[in-house]
């Protein structure tokens, strides 16, 4: 089962673990609702309500039909799996980020850090601009308040000789 | 020689022997002649109450109440100068006493006031002193606390300029760099750190 979930991918509109839980809670209201129309309606082609966009994007991606018993097993395997097993980072940014520039982000990371990379997003407005990142065990700030501080001799330097004049 | 001088000498004892026995028999005869007055005493004795009568007692009496009352007047006048004398020279000796007195009292009193006044006026100027003193001691504290305080105050100011500046800035262009302007920056610094990414997330938690 931890080999079937390796190879699938996770679309790139699933970026938190808040979408992971979503998407979990949706795909087992699916599974009761399939399983509640197969006990009204034996025998009877089942038509799907209508699911989100992150549901129907896992879907394709990883080419699930819903109907299908063993897919919708497949899927609660894999995102449990994901929920448990893929690494989170936090990034924070000066403002809130549009879902294309967290796409892009996102894309990034799961290229070249970690394919099942959750990304939980902030908001920081001191740090004007740039972001911090924060992972396991450590913090990267590469944000212009950090930058700041570091040419803060050089600020005072300034300063002080423009003073002087 | 020696004895004529001594036949001299016999001669005149001799010779007051002789005058001293004539002097004596003088003598004895005057006593024979009182004798011979003392029938005028007697008649004077006689006849005195003829020349002293009574109008002659009472024109004496009156002489000398008169004489008397004269004298009296003159004593008591005398008595009258004297006393006016001595009440004068008293009164003097009084007032002369009374204004020495005084002057002393007055001179005690002067200086006493002129004590108490000299010691207010030390007792002032040592309440000057000290006041002065203080005010310096408090004028000297002030200054030096408000030249610590600038001091201090310019310190935390020039410590905390470069803060200051810095949160002006990224107040001021806080909301100004749009994320998508960013982009490139985040990415290439994300690509800088890859390997320490990498290396925390494959330690895992």
């Amino acid at each position: 089962m931890a080999g079937e979930s390796n190879s699938l991918a996770l679309p790139l509109l699933v970026i938190s673990p808040s979408d992971v839980s979503r998407l979990s809670r949706e795909l087992e209201a699916l599974d009761d609702y399939v399983h509640q129309a197969s006990l009204r309606k034996g025998g009877e082609a089942v038509k799907l309500p209508r699911t989100s966009r992150m549901l129907d994007e896992l879907a394709t991606a990883n080419n699930f039909n819903f109907l299908q018993a063993h897919d919708r097993k497949a899927a609660k395997a894999f995102l449990e799996h994901i929920r448990k097993e893929s690494p989170v980072v936090t990034m924070s940014f000066a403002a809130e980020p549009s879902s294309a520039f967290l796409a892009k982000v996102i894309t990034w990371l799961r290229q070249n850090i970690h394919p099942a990379l959750l990304l939980r997003v902030g908001l920081q407005p001191t740090i004007a601009a740039g972001f911090t990142l924060r992972t396991t065990n450590k913090h990267f700030d590469f944000s212009l308040r950090k930058h700041f501080d570091e040419q803060r001799p050089l600020l005072l330097e300034k300063l002080q000789k423009a003073g002087a004049k | 020689m020696t004895i004529w001088w001594l036949i001299l000498v016999l001669a005149t004892i001799g010779a007051a022997g002789i005058a001293f026995i004539w002097l004596a028999v003088r003598v004895g005869r005057g006593g024979a002649s009182q004798k011979s007055e003392l029938p005028y005493a007697d008649a004077a004795e006689k006849d005195v109450e003829h020349i002293f009568n009574d109008q002659f007692r009472e024109e004496l009496r009156n002489r000398g109440r008169l004489h008397f009352e004269k004298i009296i007047g003159e004593n008591a006048m005398f008595l009258q100068q004297d006393l006016r004398l001595t009440t004068s020279q008293l009164n003097e000796y009084m007032k002369d006493e009374i204004t020495r007195k005084l002057k002393e009292e007055f001179a005690k009193y002067e200086e006493s006031i002129m004590d108490a006044k000299q010691l207010a006026i030390d007792s002032i100027q040592k309440t000057n002193t000290a006041i002065d003193e203080q005010r310096q001691m408090l004028s000297q504290q002030l200054t030096t606390q408000l030249q610590e305080e600038k001091t201090r105050l310019l310190g935390n100011f020039e410590n905390n300029m470069a803060d200051v500046v810095n949160h002006y800035v990224l107040a001021a262009i806080g909301n100004q760099i749009d994320l998508s302007d960013q982009l490139e920056y985040i990415l290439t610094e994300l690509e800088e750190n890859k390997t320490a990414i990498l290396e925390d997330i494959q330690s895992g938690g």
